[in-house]
């Protein structure tokens, strides 16, 4: 009962911002991109929020943020996941032979490089903008997910019932699609929240680093321009610092709380 | 014990190999990438006079060895943005990170676990639901905000802590003064990273602590009249820390990476801040070999971590590679 409670809310929450990344321009009392009142006014008039050092609504780039790192979340974690189950179900299914040790040192091998120094390594060299990001955060993310799908996929090989489909016949093709991929699927939707969490943070970490586009809207940039004109000694991180990363913050949330009732509670029945 | 070694010597071939084709393989002009903006006054013979000089002219297995003869013989070349040979640069700051890092490391570990401990041991009574909100909330907050949220409140408004560097640049300390001015120097970027990495520790230490309680040798132990405190402690804690220990020797490898972002925040003079004014600068050569470095140390340590878990449990299984 209490992991639907928290299920609810983390997914209310959820659509709530997708919803309005998705009507960013008639939500947005402003053109975010726009100077429409004076630089660096405080919340209150017509602006929620303020504005920023160039006189550009504030609230409205909140509301336009909220689309790429979305978008950027998203699209790495369906890189990020697609891969881990490629590599996962593979070398699961075919444990023990030449393929599954190869694969297995793959992983091992991404697993050791230093996650950030590596993105920030290949979004540099690349030149990434938006979709560029998206593909190196899910290329560089997926080995973990790929060592939990890989210890689920030997389980569910050793199940009665694939063993007697196998002794009929069926080909590992066949039984990958059909069945293994459906027993994975509780996991795998776990696994997917989990990423797409850390994929918004990774965007946000990114952007406020000055990587990625710099003229996109996204919560992590506007937190790199606040710094880079100090408004942290000015004052004016109040309402230009703390409402970008209070929205990372709560889709984090909302994701966790989505993770939590995903995951049965996690330690239910256990005390 | 060899087949362990060789493992982390391929894994070191490869981050080698990775660092030799990540500036040849991704889109962009090298002549941009060496000398950055320099560039837009440079001649044609000039800038054949680079290429020469990196010995990018030559073909690909040629520039492969001239790579392996510069990376052992440590000419990493030099960053235009500081003029400074790179190795000078990186030296200096592995130590700082490594500092940073090793502090956190140990605090969040230790307060993690404690927390985690608590709050299952208090689960029966209900009064664990302040401890799990709060480290879930905490969980869920991006490093580099709550870094400058800290630098805002604490260093910008109160002035109790400096906002700034690793030690106060335009004042002599020595010995014990200067240990407290690095410790200052110290406290916000430890406190940030300790607050973002607690949760990871509560869950596990938590999880653990509740699965061992309920484990037939602590039930047993309690039916026998072994009294509440001893069990706690020697039945219940004793056992429930190995989870904990492992998630540490693998945390190993994640240190150099949640870093980064916290350093640069507080400009703090490690890999991390190197990496961040890298970018900023477009200083390419800097920013590619801080990553080796980077990836080197982090398996010089997954290795470390390796042998020191074969010393406290032996009956750990060997191969998870």
């Amino acid at each position: 009962m209490r992991n639907k409670l928290v299920g609810g809310i983390g997914a209310g929450l959820l659509l709530l911002v997708v919803l309005t990344a998705v009507f960013a321009p008639v939500l947005a009392p402003f053109d975010p991109s726009a100077v429409s009142a004076a630089p660096l006014l405080p919340p209150g008039g017509g602006h929620l929020l303020g504005t920023n050092d160039i006189g550009q609504d504030i609230f409205s780039e909140l509301l336009h943020g909220a689309r790429s790192s979305l978008l950027v979340g998203g699209l790495s974690a369906a890189i990020s996941l697609t891969l881990a189950l490629a590599v996962g179900m593979l070398s699961g299914w075919f444990a023990g032979t030449w393929l599954d040790r190869l694969l297995m040192k793959l992983t091992a091998f991404f697993l050791t490089l230093p996650f950030i120094p590596a993105v920030i390594v290949l979004a540099a060299f690349s030149g990434a903008g938006t979709a560029g990001m998206a593909v190196i955060l899910g290329v560089l993310s997926w080995p973990e997910t790929a060592r939990v799908l890989r210890a689920q996929t030997i389980q569910i090989r050793a199940r009665d019932y694939l063993q007697s489909i196998r002794a009929m016949g069926a080909g590992d093709w066949y039984i990958l699609t059909r069945h293994v991929l459906r027993e994975l699927l509780p996991l795998v939707l776990y696994q997917a929240v989990l990423r797409v969490k850390s994929g918004i943070l990774m965007e946000s970490s990114m952007s406020f680093l000055g990587l990625g586009t710099p003229l996109v809207k996204s919560w992590g940039s506007m937190i790199f321009y606040a710094q880079s004109r100090n408004a942290l000694i000015t004052g004016a991180w109040v309402w230009w610092v703390i409402p970008p990363g209070l929205c990372i913050c709560l889709v984090c949330l909302a994701l966790m709380m989505i993770s939590y009732s995903l995951e049965g509670g996690g330690e239910e029945g256990s005390a | 014990m060899k087949k362990r070694a060789l493992h982390y010597l391929i894994l070191v071939a490869l981050v080698v190999v990775v660092n030799f084709f990540i500036p040849r393989l991704l889109p962009g002009s090298p002549i941009g990438t060496l000398v950055g903006e320099n560039a837009q006054d440079m001649t044609a013979a000039e800038k054949m006079g680079v290429l020469d000089a990196y010995h990018l002219n030559d073909p690909l297995p040629l520039q492969f060895a001239y790579y392996l003869r510069d990376l052992f013989t440590l000419n990493w070349g030099v960053s235009f943005s500081r003029r400074l040979p790179i190795t000078q640069l990186i030296s200096s700051a592995a130590g700082w990170t490594l500092l940073f890092t090793c502090v956190s490391l140990v605090l969040y570990t230790l307060i993690g676990t404690l927390l985690g401990a608590l709050s299952a041991l208090r689960r029966r009574r209900g009064r664990d639901l302040p401890l799990v909100l709060g480290t879930t909330l905490a969980g869920s907050i991006p490093p580099f905000w709550i870094a400058l949220l800290l630098l805002a409140v604490f260093g910008a408004q109160l002035g109790w802590l400096p906002t700034y560097g690793a030690y106060s640049m335009w004042q002599d300390y020595h010995g014990l003064a200067r240990a407290l001015d690095v410790c200052r120097h110290l406290a916000l970027p430890v406190l940030a990273m300790v607050v973002t990495s607690v949760l990871r520790y509560f869950t596990t230490a938590r999880y653990s602590v509740l699965s061992t309680m309920c484990a037939d040798y602590v039930r047993m132990a309690r039916l026998r009249g072994v009294p509440q405190g001893r069990v706690t402690l020697f039945y219940v804690l004793r056992n429930a820390l190995i989870p904990v220990f492992t998630m540490v020797m693998m945390d190993v490898g994640y240190l150099l990476s949640g870093s980064v972002l916290i350093e640069a925040v507080f400009s703090y003079p490690g890999l991390g801040t190197l990496m961040a004014n890298a970018v900023s600068a477009r200083d390419y050569p800097l920013i590619q070999y801080s990553f080796l470095l980077s990836s080197l140390l982090t398996i010089a340590a997954l290795f470390l971590a390796d042998l020191l878990y074969r010393r406290v449990d032996p009956a750990m299984e060997v191969d998870h590679a």
